[in-house]
């Protein structure tokens, strides 16, 4: 079935966000284009349930030939993506209604999620990569809109590492796509096991996503450029935009070969940004940096997810499961880390009297993200497990439940510090229908769609067993802050006792990821320039004599030959 | 026919020439009119003649020269890519030109040597011998000195010496080039390539090495690259045109029709001269970008900036392979469209706001927004950030060098992007993001009247939009792109 309609609505994805990027440009327009920001993702959204299955766009003149598609992988992404935009866009057309930039804000807005839906649409390298860059370039205006010195220099960082990363997926796709034949994303990972660039290509890619899904060593920006955004800006970051990364790898991983090395790296190092995210995570006082910091623990979760799947089976699971199972623990984590983004930006707002029934609120999203069970985050973990083969990496993702609880209850602690000096203020109407909304998406939708998604019935997570799989993790983490409350002076940050705090307390010590200092950059500058000034001023005076003497000795020996 | 519209096509340009040296100063409006119409006359044929070449004419003029020498004129598809792009350039520098002169003196003067230059670059690109080419690459020469020097202060007089003292030693050792292989070989007709087979491989190789070091002093490769940032001190519609299409795409030209039309891609190969020559491009690339790096001076950036992406054409001819050779001719086009919006931009700033320096941005997008807009596309075209024109070339011209089996070519783009963007990102964000110095809040104060007249705007904007558009659709079989590919499959499959 390929019908025109379908075709047409498939194009209304992309298009109708990326127009109103262009509204706020004429300045009538400009709080029009914010008020509609809530609706640039619905036809995403509309097109996820509508457009009929197999539907693809082929649109040959565009780029080296364009190629849309809602692939088996893309619904739950696009589902998360487009409902947390929608609700982040309400939210932001009432928080920044009086903003003086709130024009360049629609813009850039409505370009990141034109890259972010097209990500998931994409079916050849090049749309791919363009959109990729899309978003990569179109948040930077979100990261830096408040210009505090924090947010530029974040955004230095963040800018940075996304040129490093579009030239690493530049790089990678060159590698993987040359002797394929066709720019297919599918045909190019079929080919991927066979390529004689293979590891070079596969280096490339890694380091260009994984970037952007905050893998450890890559992940300097995330924590810095997540937090300094304007609230609902942080939640699409946290929430969709990360997804772009875990999508990407999905794409290209060719999952279901045995890569021993590259499913050793992926695992390691998925592991390690899992538990890395926890400690570091742990040491820090400000809300939404705990978040970014728990993003990156849950992005290393599937990436680990991942990893054992670049085996073959029966050592690994299916890839279509793990996928599934990847795709479905990113649509909670979208929806929870969105709420719980959105409910620092509300408890700000709020006073005394809310501020305890916003913590409630985010308490419960907290241990959904831990895998409570009853909540969404139960079946995300369920999924998880259920997809990764028995081992040290299993392990150790059913342990990192432990971390999550300990990371997440600090969060919330941290929330009661946020709230407003007074008793009675509350925080706008817009602003708690969005946390609210996500928060009941991240803790109901998951229940919905699991079957569709896995394959296995949601009632599999209400087994005795399973219920306590879900449980004991944050049983323990609970004991442990308990234990560490209990020692004087102590709290939560210390929860493997003494040896533990010590740990902490060097990772503490530190220097903050950023990039120099704009002097300290100039005075490099200046300096590798005296070297590059000699340099230069040698070759010109070099050339032109140079040049001269070499075409008259020619001459010379041209005119001895005739 | 055949022979009338190569003829017409270099009298559109040389015309005019001959016309406006004759005219009063003060005769500002026909002057205007003279140039235009001879520019839009020109674009007219060009898309004629690209409809007939695509459906596989080829026109040829010869006259006789001198005895045994014969000035040959021949349009065929790699001509045309140049022709084209030239024609489309000339049009609307002509109309910046006229805008950005207004009420200046000496303005027949340097309209006529204007046209004469242009009329030089339709020559060497229809040139179809060697010395037909030569006798058009020293018009060339000869015809952008007083362009150079148009300013008459000292800085520009410098330049201009030190351009000539380059350019005609490269011219030199060229001929001298031409010269050596004709000895061997006969006279070289493009068309109808030498018998490489019976020359001397030392002699082949002496000949290329000293054709592709004459023509390198213009297409700025290092070390012979020294002339093109003293030469900033040009007008800015010179240096625009200078950096765009008509003297290092000259250079740039030239090397591509030794490469493909004197020895031809296998012989290159088979004689060991590829795999250096785009050594040397790719040091060229970096060193470019390194040194574009440290400026202050927003063209002496871009000057740096021209070294280094000119020489991504000369890469794509070096390496042997299709997709290699569409990259490098794509990009003959793409480089050009977004060079000229860069030195464009930088001539608005200049003369609106007295801009010339980077440190002096700060703000810059409020006050000239339509102008920054054009300069940040072609600036993130530069970088090769998609769906911009430079994307398409840097994708063509890594599948190539993977072809070719050259792996670190991919290396040299990736470096090349990341310090691309090191020069430009810095430039965008001083203008967009920092806001005006003497406004603490930066939002109220917006441009009114300063981007005007039209006619001064227009043309970066119309560059800018067009290299976004070759890029987006480089699909298209109206594309930049779909012309490379063709010569490409007429040079492979013949």
């Amino acid at each position: 079935m390929n019908g025109a309609l379908d075709q047409l609505f498939l194009a209304a994805t992309l298009l109708v966000p990326l127009a109103m990027a262009g509204l706020p440009i004429v300045r009538p327009w400009r709080d029009r284009a914010l008020r509609l920001l809530p609706l640039a993702p619905l036809p995403a959204l509309a097109a996820v349930f509508l457009v009929a299955d197999g539907t693809t766009l082929v649109l040959p003149d565009l780029l080296l030939g364009a190629r849309l598609a809602i692939g088996e992988q893309a619904p739950p992404f696009l589902l998360m993506a487009t409902l947390l935009w929608s609700f982040a866009g309400l939210y932001a057309s009432h928080a920044l209604a009086d903003d003086p930039r709130r024009g360049g804000f629609s813009a850039s807005w409505c370009l990141t999620l034109t890259g972010n839906l097209g990500v998931f649409l994409a079916g050849d390298v090049v749309s791919f990569y363009v959109l990729f860059a899309m978003v990569s370039f179109g948040a930077y205006p979100l990261v830096v809109h408040d210009r505090t010195e924090e947010a530029v220099s974040a955004g230095r960082v963040y800018i940075a590492l996304a040129v490093l990363g579009e030239v690493a997926i530049f790089a990678g796709l060159l590698l993987a796509s040359v002797g394929v034949g066709s720019l297919l994303i599918e045909d190019v990972r079929d080919y991927l096991p066979l390529s004689p660039n293979q590891p070079h290509a596969l280096a490339f890619l890694l380091v260009g996503l994984g970037l952007k899904a905050g893998l450890v060593p890559l992940h300097i920006w995330l924590p810095l450029a997540h937090p300094v955004a304007p609230t609902p800006a942080s939640a699409v970051l946290s929430g969709a935009i990360v997804k772009a990364g875990i999508f990407g790898l999905m794409q290209f991983l060719p999952l279901g070969f045995t890569l021993d090395v590259w499913a050793s790296l992926l695992t390691t190092l998925g592991v390690v940004t899992a538990y890395y995210g926890v400690l570091v995570g742990l040491t820090q006082r400000r809300p939404k940096t705990i978040l970014a910091y728990s993003t990156l623990s849950q992005m290393g979760l599937v990436m680990a997810l991942l990893g054992t799947a670049l085996r073959a089976p029966p050592e690994a699971l299916p890839p279509d499961v793990v996928l599934a199972a990847a795709g479905f623990f990113a649509l909670h984590h979208g929806f929870a880390k969105g709420a719980l983004f959105f409910s620092v930006g509300v408890a700000e707002k709020a006073g005394r009297r809310v501020l305890p029934w916003i913590m409630a609120v985010a308490a419960l999203l907290a241990l959904a993200v831990a895998g409570l069970p009853f909540t969404g985050g139960a079946l995300a973990k369920l999924a998880l497990k259920e997809a990764m083969p028995d081992g040290p990496p299993l392990t150790f993702v059913v342990f990192s439940a432990i971390g999550t609880t300990l990371l997440l209850g600090r969060f919330v602690l941290q929330l009661a510090q946020t709230g407003k000096d007074s008793d009675d203020a509350r925080p706008a109407a817009a602003s708690v229908v969005a946390w609210l909304a996500v928060s009941a998406l991240a803790l109901v939708v998951p229940w919905l769609v699991f079957e569709a998604i896995t394959g296995a019935p949601a009632a599999t997570a209400l087994e005795p067993e399973k219920l306590w799989d879900g449980m004991w993790p944050i049983l323990a983490a609970a004991g442990i802050a308990l234990l560490a409350a209990a020692e004087p002076g102590s709290d939560l940050a210390a929860p493997a006792g003494r040896s533990g705090r010590m740990m902490l307390a060097a990772l503490r010590r530190l220097p903050r990821p950023r990039l120099p200092e704009p002097t300290v950059l100039d005075a490099a500058v200046v300096r590798s320039g005296a070297l590059a000034e000699r340099l230069e001023t040698g070759l010109v005076r070099w050339s032109i004599a140079g040049t001269v003497l070499l075409a008259l000795a020619l001459l010379t020996i041209l005119t001895l030959l005739l | 026919m055949t022979a009338f519209l190569p003829v017409a096509l270099l009298l559109t340009a040389l015309v005019p020439a001959g016309i406006i040296f004759f005219l009063p100063d003060n005769r500002e409006r026909l002057r205007a009119f003279i140039n235009l119409t001879g520019a839009v006359l020109k674009l007219v044929l060009v898309g004629y003649m690209l409809l007939s070449v695509m459906g596989g004419a080829v026109y040829e003029a010869r006259f006789p020269l001198v005895p045994g020498l014969d000035l040959w004129l021949r349009a065929d598809a790699l001509a045309l890519l140049f022709i084209a792009l030239s024609a489309f350039l000339w049009l609307l520098t002509t109309i910046y030109a006229i805008a950005y002169f207004a009420g200046g003196e000496n303005l027949s003067r340097f309209f006529g040597f204007f046209s004469l230059c242009v009329a030089a670059t339709v020559g060497i690109a229809l040139a179809g011998t060697a010395i037909t080419f030569f006798v058009f690459y020293e018009l060339l020469t000869l015809a952008t000195w007083p362009l150079v020097v148009h300013k008459g202060n000292a800085a520009s007089l410098a330049a201009g010496r030190s351009y000539l003292a380059y350019t005609l030693s490269g011219s030199a050792v060229f001929l001298t080039g031409i010269v050596f292989l004709t000895a061997g070989t006969g006279p070289i007709v493009f068309v109808d390539p030498p018998d490489m087979a019976a020359v001397e491989p030392w002699l082949a190789r002496t000949a290329f090495v000293l054709m592709v070091g004459g023509l390198a002093v213009k297409a700025a490769m290092v070390p012979l690259h020294g002339w093109l940032p003293i030469a900033m001190a040009a007008p800015a519609p010179v240096s625009a045109l200078l950096h765009a299409v008509a003297v290092v795409k000259a250079g740039a030209f030239g090397i591509v029709r030794v490469i493909y039309d004197v020895y031809g891609t296998e012989v290159v190969q088979d004689l060991d001269l590829g795999l250096p020559l785009a050594v040397l491009a790719s040091i060229t690339i970096i060193y470019g970008s390194l040194q574009a790096l440290r400026q202050n001076d927003i063209k002496r950036r871009l000057a740096y900036s021209t070294v280094s992406q000119v020489s991504y054409i000369i890469l794509g001819a070096s390496l042997a392979g299709p997709f290699a050779t569409i990259g490098g001719l794509v990009h003959l086009v793409h480089q050009g469209l977004m060079k000229i919006t860069l030195f464009f931009c930088a001539g608005l700033l200049d003369e609106k706001l007295k801009i010339t320096r980077i440190d002096q941005l700060d703000g810059v997008g409020r006050r000239m927004p339509l102008s920054m807009l054009a300069f940040s596309i072609a600036a993130l075209g530069m970088i090769g950030v998609p769906p911009t024109a430079g994307f398409v070339s840097k994708w063509y011209l890594g599948i190539g060098g993977l072809q070719a089996g050259e792996i670190w070519v991919v290396f040299v783009l990736v470096a090349s992007s990341i310090l691309n963007a090191a020069y430009f990102l810095p430039l965008l964000y001083r203008a967009w993001f920092v806001p005006l110095p003497d406004s603490p809040d930066g939002e109220r104060r917006v441009a009114g009247a300063i981007e005007r007249p039209w006619s001064f705007v227009a043309p970066p904007l119309v560059t800018a939009l067009t290299a976004l558009l070759v890029g987006l659709f480089a699909a298209s079989p109206l594309s930049p792109l779909a012309w490379a590919t063709l010569i490409a499959e007429r040079t492979y499959l013949p």
